[in-house]
């Protein structure tokens, strides 16, 4: 399985500390340039060459037409009221995804808001760090043996990450998982 | 596709001003508001935007500064991401 990034997500993602759960998921996860651009901490750039380097991550770069697909998708978030408007690099990620069939990897609420109305977009995968950190407990990435476990990686990540996840979707998440594993904790 | 032609159905709206207020109410709450009103002029409008809309690409384009510089310093002003 192929995913795609952009910067919302890697920026949190590269500050956990099991940040190679994704690599256990994902083949290879591909990094736009124009996601790269948007990068500029010393340690989110030394993870990104160094998983680079070990090509579980892939720069991407774009062809003319993708670019342009990805301005038009910006321009037409512009033109829907009520959603948060795209900016390039998560447009981007939409067009790849959709085109290669790629997980989108994204905490962008705007490319989730426009998948969600726009129909051309609507077989688009999106996950966030949620769905990522779910979906490594259902595969047994992560050991986890109960309620007790899934609450304690999730707030795990938001502690290290400072990212918080919707109250909602993080029970839906919980009662998802507990149907995978054993229970305890 | 022309430009416009989608329209957000209501039930979709309501659900999104739902999720949108109980955020404002979480951004407004995490929010260091001493940190906030200590910024230069151009940084703390672009916070105090975040806090009240949670956009963070316009929030971003205040500021002007790249998106990781934004989001630090948004975490750095007590409020977390994902709201």
């Amino acid at each position: 399985m192929f995913a795609v990034a952009d910067t919302c997500f890697l920026i949190d993602w590269a500050r956990f500390g099991l940040r190679d759960l994704l690599f256990g998921l994902f083949e290879v996860v591909m990094v736009p340039e124009q996601v790269l651009a948007e990068v500029r901490s010393e340690d989110t750039l030394r993870w990104l060459a160094r998983e680079m380097g070990r090509e579980k991550l892939q720069l991407f770069t774009p062809t003319p037409r993708q670019l342009e697909e990805a301005q038009a998708l910006v321009r037409r978030s512009y033109a829907i009221a009520n959603i948060r408007k795209l900016d390039i690099p998560e447009a981007l990620c939409l067009v790849i995804g959709r085109e290669f069939g790629y997980v989108v990897l994204t905490e962008n609420r705007g490319a989730l808001m426009i998948r969600e109305v726009v129909p051309e977009l609507s077989g688009v995968v999106i996950w966030r760090s949620l769905e990522v950190l779910k979906e490594s407990m259902k595969k047994g990435l992560v050991e986890v043996h109960g309620e007790g476990d899934v609450r304690a990686l999730l707030d795990r990540y938001q502690r290290e990450t400072l990212h918080i996840f919707p109250e909602e979707d993080l029970e839906n998440a919980i009662r998802e998982v507990l149907k995978y594993v054993p229970r305890g904790g | 596709m022309c430009p416009g032609e989608v329209e957000v159905p209501e039930e979709v709206r309501r659900r999104w001003e739902e999720y949108e207020k109980r955020a404002r109410e979480i951004r407004r709450r995490m929010a260091d508001w001493d940190f906030i009103r200590s910024q230069p002029p151009r940084i703390r409008a672009a916070l105090e935007l975040y806090v009240e809309t949670g956009d963070l690409r316009l929030a971003q384009r205040i500021s002007g500064l790249v998106l990781e510089e934004f989001v630090e310093l948004i975490k750095k002003a007590g409020i977390r991401t994902g709201l």
